[in-house]
Protein backbone atom coordinates (compact mmCIF):
# COMPACT_ATOMS: atom_id res chain seq x y z
CA UNK A 1 0.00 0.00 0.00
CA UNK A 2 1.69 3.23 -1.05
CA UNK A 3 1.55 6.30 0.82
CA UNK A 4 0.44 8.68 -2.08
CA UNK A 5 -2.91 6.42 -2.03
CA UNK A 6 -3.43 5.91 1.31
CA UNK A 7 -3.71 10.00 1.37
CA UNK A 8 -6.30 9.67 -1.47
CA UNK A 9 -8.32 7.64 0.94
CA UNK A 10 -8.42 9.91 3.33
CA UNK A 11 -9.25 13.32 1.35
CA UNK A 12 -12.09 10.95 -0.20
CA UNK A 13 -12.50 9.87 3.60
CA UNK A 14 -13.00 13.81 4.67
CA UNK A 15 -15.25 14.58 1.50
CA UNK A 16 -17.89 11.73 2.39
CA UNK A 17 -17.87 13.01 5.79
CA UNK A 18 -18.50 16.58 5.40
CA UNK A 19 -20.58 16.22 2.67
CA UNK A 20 -22.64 13.69 5.58
CA UNK A 21 -22.53 17.04 7.95
CA UNK A 22 -24.22 18.88 5.13
CA UNK A 23 -27.06 16.32 4.63
CA UNK A 24 -26.96 14.92 7.80
CA UNK A 25 -29.00 17.93 9.66
CA UNK A 26 -31.80 17.75 6.19
CA UNK A 27 -31.97 14.40 5.65
CA UNK A 28 -31.69 12.59 8.74
CA UNK A 29 -34.70 10.87 10.45
CA UNK A 30 -35.83 13.06 13.04
CA UNK A 31 -37.34 10.07 15.35
CA UNK A 32 -35.95 8.61 18.37
CA UNK A 33 -33.29 5.84 18.21
CA UNK A 34 -33.79 2.53 18.69
CA UNK A 35 -32.53 2.85 22.49
CA UNK A 36 -35.00 5.83 23.32
CA UNK A 37 -37.62 3.98 21.28
CA UNK A 38 -37.88 1.47 23.20
CA UNK A 39 -37.31 3.11 26.72
CA UNK A 40 -40.45 5.39 25.38
CA UNK A 41 -42.58 1.81 25.00
CA UNK A 42 -41.20 -0.42 28.01
CA UNK A 43 -40.76 2.22 30.52
CA UNK A 44 -43.05 3.40 32.99
CA UNK A 45 -44.09 7.20 31.85
CA UNK A 46 -43.60 8.42 35.63
CA UNK A 47 -39.71 7.09 35.72
CA UNK A 48 -39.28 8.10 32.15
CA UNK A 49 -39.90 11.67 32.73
CA UNK A 50 -38.02 11.77 35.73
CA UNK A 51 -34.76 9.86 33.32
CA UNK A 52 -35.83 12.59 30.94
CA UNK A 53 -35.26 15.34 33.81
CA UNK A 54 -32.15 13.91 34.54
CA UNK A 55 -29.32 16.45 33.19
CA UNK A 56 -25.79 14.27 31.34
CA UNK A 57 -23.01 14.51 33.96
CA UNK A 58 -21.21 16.92 31.85
CA UNK A 59 -22.47 20.01 30.45
CA UNK A 60 -21.69 19.61 26.38
CA UNK A 61 -21.14 22.54 24.52
CA UNK A 62 -23.13 21.10 21.03
CA UNK A 63 -25.55 19.13 23.01
CA UNK A 64 -27.63 17.11 20.40
CA UNK A 65 -25.83 18.40 17.53
CA UNK A 66 -26.96 22.03 17.44
CA UNK A 67 -25.66 25.21 18.13
CA UNK A 68 -27.56 27.94 20.02
CA UNK A 69 -29.66 30.05 18.06
CA UNK A 70 -27.99 28.90 14.69
CA UNK A 71 -30.96 26.10 13.45
CA UNK A 72 -29.71 23.82 10.69
CA UNK A 73 -26.62 26.01 9.59
CA UNK A 74 -25.78 25.78 13.51
CA UNK A 75 -26.31 21.65 12.94
CA UNK A 76 -24.35 21.52 10.00
CA UNK A 77 -21.59 23.50 11.72
CA UNK A 78 -21.52 21.10 15.11
CA UNK A 79 -21.42 17.91 13.10
CA UNK A 80 -18.80 19.82 10.51
CA UNK A 81 -16.77 20.61 13.87
CA UNK A 82 -17.14 17.27 15.42
CA UNK A 83 -15.69 15.60 12.34
CA UNK A 84 -13.00 17.38 11.84
CA UNK A 85 -12.57 16.93 15.52
CA UNK A 86 -12.81 12.97 15.49
CA UNK A 87 -10.03 13.50 12.38
CA UNK A 88 -7.51 15.55 14.04
CA UNK A 89 -7.52 13.06 17.81
CA UNK A 90 -7.44 10.15 15.57
CA UNK A 91 -4.34 11.68 14.00
CA UNK A 92 -2.85 12.72 16.40
CA UNK A 93 -3.57 9.74 18.10
CA UNK A 94 -1.68 7.52 15.73
CA UNK A 95 1.33 10.23 15.26
CA UNK A 96 1.44 8.96 18.93
CA UNK A 97 0.95 5.46 19.38
CA UNK A 98 2.14 4.32 16.03
CA UNK A 99 4.41 1.06 15.93
CA UNK A 100 8.00 2.66 16.27
CA UNK A 101 9.84 1.63 13.18
CA UNK B 1 -27.66 2.89 21.04
CA UNK B 2 -25.58 5.20 23.25
CA UNK B 3 -26.64 5.02 26.57
CA UNK B 4 -27.75 8.28 28.11
CA UNK B 5 -26.14 9.16 31.69
CA UNK B 6 -29.69 8.59 33.87
CA UNK B 7 -30.34 5.30 31.82
CA UNK B 8 -27.52 3.17 34.24
CA UNK B 9 -27.01 3.87 38.01
CA UNK B 10 -23.65 5.45 38.63
CA UNK B 11 -22.04 2.07 40.31
CA UNK B 12 -23.21 -0.36 37.57
CA UNK B 13 -21.76 2.55 34.75
CA UNK B 14 -18.44 2.23 36.77
CA UNK B 15 -18.38 -1.42 36.41
CA UNK B 16 -19.17 -1.16 32.44
CA UNK B 17 -15.83 1.24 32.55
CA UNK B 18 -13.74 -1.05 34.68
CA UNK B 19 -14.87 -3.68 32.02
CA UNK B 20 -14.37 -1.43 28.88
CA UNK B 21 -10.59 -0.35 30.15
CA UNK B 22 -8.50 -3.85 29.15
CA UNK B 23 -9.98 -3.43 26.07
CA UNK B 24 -9.46 0.08 25.40
CA UNK B 25 -5.94 -0.90 26.69
CA UNK B 26 -5.98 -3.40 24.46
CA UNK B 27 -6.91 -1.58 20.70
CA UNK B 28 -3.69 1.29 21.81
CA UNK B 29 -1.48 -2.12 22.23
CA UNK B 30 -2.87 -3.19 18.98
CA UNK B 31 -2.33 -0.08 17.62
CA UNK B 32 1.79 0.32 18.97
CA UNK B 33 1.99 -3.64 17.10
CA UNK B 34 0.14 -2.63 13.87
CA UNK B 35 -0.33 0.98 13.08
CA UNK B 36 2.44 2.33 10.68
CA UNK B 37 2.74 5.77 9.83
CA UNK B 38 0.97 4.50 5.94
CA UNK B 39 -2.23 3.54 7.83
CA UNK B 40 -2.59 6.45 9.80
CA UNK B 41 -4.83 8.44 7.54
CA UNK B 42 -6.79 5.26 6.60
CA UNK B 43 -7.75 5.15 10.50
CA UNK B 44 -8.52 8.96 10.78
CA UNK B 45 -10.54 8.59 7.38
CA UNK B 46 -12.38 5.44 8.67
CA UNK B 47 -13.03 7.29 12.48
CA UNK B 48 -14.23 11.00 10.68
CA UNK B 49 -16.33 9.12 8.63
CA UNK B 50 -18.32 7.48 11.06
CA UNK B 51 -18.59 9.74 13.37
CA UNK B 52 -20.63 11.63 10.27
CA UNK B 53 -22.60 8.69 9.58
CA UNK B 54 -23.41 8.63 13.09
CA UNK B 55 -25.42 11.53 12.61
CA UNK B 56 -27.58 10.57 9.70
CA UNK B 57 -30.30 8.36 11.20
CA UNK B 58 -32.10 6.56 9.10
CA UNK B 59 -36.19 6.24 9.71
CA UNK B 60 -36.89 2.29 9.84
CA UNK B 61 -40.89 2.68 10.15
CA UNK B 62 -42.40 2.28 13.93
CA UNK B 63 -41.61 5.97 14.66
CA UNK B 64 -38.29 4.68 15.23
CA UNK B 65 -34.43 5.46 13.55
CA UNK B 66 -31.08 3.70 13.75
CA UNK B 67 -28.06 4.80 11.94
CA UNK B 68 -24.52 2.71 11.32
CA UNK B 69 -21.97 2.26 13.91
CA UNK B 70 -18.96 0.92 11.99
CA UNK B 71 -16.97 -1.34 14.47
CA UNK B 72 -17.62 -4.02 12.23
CA UNK B 73 -16.57 -1.71 9.06
CA UNK B 74 -12.90 -0.42 10.57
CA UNK B 75 -12.39 -4.31 11.66
CA UNK B 76 -12.67 -5.71 8.35
CA UNK B 77 -10.72 -3.31 6.75
CA UNK B 78 -7.63 -3.72 9.44
CA UNK B 79 -8.17 -7.28 9.95
CA UNK B 80 -8.73 -6.68 13.29
CA UNK B 81 -11.43 -5.84 15.64
CA UNK B 82 -8.99 -3.92 18.20
CA UNK B 83 -9.25 -1.48 15.04
CA UNK B 84 -12.79 -0.98 15.72
CA UNK B 85 -12.81 -0.95 19.30
CA UNK B 86 -10.13 1.77 18.65
CA UNK B 87 -11.90 4.02 16.39
CA UNK B 88 -15.27 3.86 18.46
CA UNK B 89 -13.88 4.88 21.38
CA UNK B 90 -12.40 7.77 19.94
CA UNK B 91 -15.59 8.64 17.98
CA UNK B 92 -18.03 8.38 21.70
CA UNK B 93 -15.18 9.93 23.18
CA UNK B 94 -15.87 13.12 21.05
CA UNK B 95 -19.84 12.53 21.11
CA UNK B 96 -19.94 12.21 24.24
CA UNK B 97 -17.74 15.50 25.56
CA UNK B 98 -18.81 17.61 22.73
CA UNK B 99 -22.39 16.64 21.89
CA UNK B 100 -23.93 15.13 24.87
CA UNK B 101 -24.57 12.15 22.85
CA UNK B 102 -24.34 9.08 25.03
CA UNK B 103 -23.52 9.88 28.65
CA UNK B 104 -20.15 10.31 30.19
CA UNK B 105 -20.73 8.05 32.83
CA UNK B 106 -21.89 5.62 30.66
CA UNK B 107 -18.96 5.85 28.14
CA UNK B 108 -18.15 2.71 29.39
CA UNK B 109 -20.68 0.77 28.61
CA UNK B 110 -21.05 2.28 24.86
CA UNK B 111 -17.62 1.06 24.05
CA UNK B 112 -18.41 -2.23 25.04
CA UNK B 113 -21.56 -2.32 23.63
CA UNK B 114 -20.83 -0.33 20.10
CA UNK B 115 -16.93 -1.11 20.07
CA UNK B 116 -15.77 -4.38 21.56
CA UNK B 117 -19.39 -6.58 21.60
CA UNK B 118 -20.59 -5.53 17.52
CA UNK B 119 -16.69 -5.59 16.70
CA UNK B 120 -15.66 -8.85 17.73
CA UNK B 121 -18.80 -10.85 16.88
CA UNK B 122 -19.39 -8.78 13.48
CA UNK B 123 -15.72 -9.60 12.79
CA UNK B 124 -15.38 -12.80 13.84
CA UNK B 125 -18.60 -14.06 12.07
CA UNK B 126 -17.03 -12.20 8.75
CA UNK B 127 -14.48 -13.81 8.81
CA UNK B 128 -16.36 -16.99 9.19
CA UNK B 129 -18.43 -16.78 5.97
CA UNK B 130 -15.57 -15.62 4.09
CA UNK B 131 -14.57 -19.16 3.95
CA UNK B 132 -17.34 -19.94 1.82
CA UNK B 133 -19.35 -16.37 0.27
CA UNK B 134 -18.23 -13.66 -1.60
CA UNK B 135 -16.62 -10.15 0.87
CA UNK B 136 -20.00 -8.46 0.37
CA UNK B 137 -22.14 -11.13 1.81
CA UNK B 138 -19.98 -12.01 4.72
CA UNK B 139 -19.24 -8.39 5.32
CA UNK B 140 -23.12 -7.93 5.32
CA UNK B 141 -23.94 -10.69 7.73
CA UNK B 142 -21.17 -10.11 10.23
CA UNK B 143 -22.30 -6.54 10.24
CA UNK B 144 -25.68 -7.59 11.00
CA UNK B 145 -25.43 -9.42 13.43
CA UNK B 146 -22.46 -7.34 15.30
CA UNK B 147 -24.95 -4.94 16.02
CA UNK B 148 -27.92 -6.98 16.55
CA UNK B 149 -26.12 -8.95 19.13
CA UNK B 150 -25.00 -6.00 20.50
CA UNK B 151 -28.48 -4.39 20.87
CA UNK B 152 -29.78 -7.32 22.86
CA UNK B 153 -26.44 -7.04 25.54
CA UNK B 154 -27.87 -3.18 25.70
CA UNK B 155 -31.02 -4.84 26.35
CA UNK B 156 -29.97 -7.09 28.91
CA UNK B 157 -27.91 -4.15 30.81
CA UNK B 158 -30.77 -2.10 30.39
CA UNK B 159 -32.37 -4.36 32.70
CA UNK B 160 -29.60 -4.92 35.09
CA UNK B 161 -30.04 -1.39 35.75
CA UNK B 162 -33.12 -1.68 36.78
CA UNK B 163 -34.22 0.98 33.20
CA UNK B 164 -35.65 -2.13 31.46
CA UNK B 165 -38.07 -4.80 31.98
CA UNK B 166 -36.40 -8.12 30.53
CA UNK B 167 -39.06 -9.23 28.11
CA UNK B 168 -40.17 -6.57 26.67
CA UNK B 169 -36.55 -5.01 26.30
CA UNK B 170 -35.54 -7.38 24.22
CA UNK B 171 -38.58 -7.75 22.30
CA UNK B 172 -38.53 -3.99 21.79
CA UNK B 173 -34.59 -3.33 21.21
CA UNK B 174 -34.44 -6.78 19.33
CA UNK B 175 -36.89 -5.98 16.85
CA UNK B 176 -35.77 -2.43 16.60
CA UNK B 177 -31.96 -3.64 15.95
CA UNK B 178 -33.20 -6.37 13.79
CA UNK B 179 -34.31 -4.03 10.90
CA UNK B 180 -31.45 -0.48 12.22
CA UNK B 181 -28.51 -3.93 11.67
CA UNK B 182 -30.07 -4.80 8.21
CA UNK B 183 -30.01 -1.24 6.50
CA UNK B 184 -28.02 0.70 9.16
CA UNK B 185 -24.74 -1.76 9.54
CA UNK B 186 -25.19 -4.43 7.39
CA UNK B 187 -25.96 -3.02 3.68
CA UNK B 188 -24.17 -0.16 4.23
CA UNK B 189 -20.97 -2.01 5.63
CA UNK B 190 -21.37 -4.03 2.56
CA UNK B 191 -21.39 -1.32 0.33
CA UNK B 192 -18.86 0.61 2.18
CA UNK B 193 -16.53 -3.44 1.51
CA UNK B 194 -17.56 -3.26 -2.43
CA UNK B 195 -16.66 0.40 -2.92
CA UNK B 196 -12.51 -0.19 -1.24
CA UNK B 197 -13.03 -3.71 -2.72
CA UNK B 198 -13.08 -1.84 -6.62
CA UNK B 199 -10.86 1.06 -5.33
CA UNK B 200 -8.29 -0.03 -2.93
CA UNK B 201 -8.27 -4.10 -3.13
CA UNK B 202 -4.87 -3.98 -0.84
CA UNK B 203 -6.62 -2.59 1.86
CA UNK B 204 -8.42 -5.80 2.13
CA UNK B 205 -5.82 -8.81 0.89
CA UNK B 206 -3.95 -6.91 3.13
CA UNK B 207 -5.66 -8.02 6.26
CA UNK B 208 -6.05 -11.47 5.21
CA UNK B 209 -2.59 -11.62 4.38
CA UNK B 210 -1.14 -10.51 8.09
CA UNK B 211 -4.84 -11.97 9.70
CA UNK B 212 -4.91 -15.27 8.14
CA UNK B 213 -7.73 -17.08 10.05
CA UNK B 214 -8.33 -15.82 13.48
CA UNK B 215 -12.00 -17.38 13.72
CA UNK B 216 -11.31 -20.41 15.32
CA UNK B 217 -10.48 -17.59 18.50
CA UNK B 218 -14.03 -17.34 20.10
CA UNK B 219 -15.99 -14.45 20.41
CA UNK B 220 -15.92 -13.11 23.79
CA UNK B 221 -17.65 -10.11 25.58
Amino acid sequence: MSGNSNMKFLYAGIAIALLLAVLAPFLASPDPDGLESAASHVVEKSKLSDMEENKPAVNAPMADYSIKGLGKGGEVAAIAVGTLAVLAISFGFGIIFKKKA
Amino acid sequence: MHIPDSFIPLDQAIIYWVIALPFIIMSMKWAKKELDEMKIPILAALAAGIFAIQAMNIPIGMGTSGHMVGAVLVAIIFGSPWAGVLVLTLVLLVQGFAFADGGITTMGANILNMGVVSGFVGYYTYSFLRRNLSTNIAAFGGAWLGLFISAIVCAIEMWLAGTFPLRAGLIAMGTYHLIIGFIGEGLLTSIAITAIAKSRPDLLEDSFTTRPDKSKKEVHA
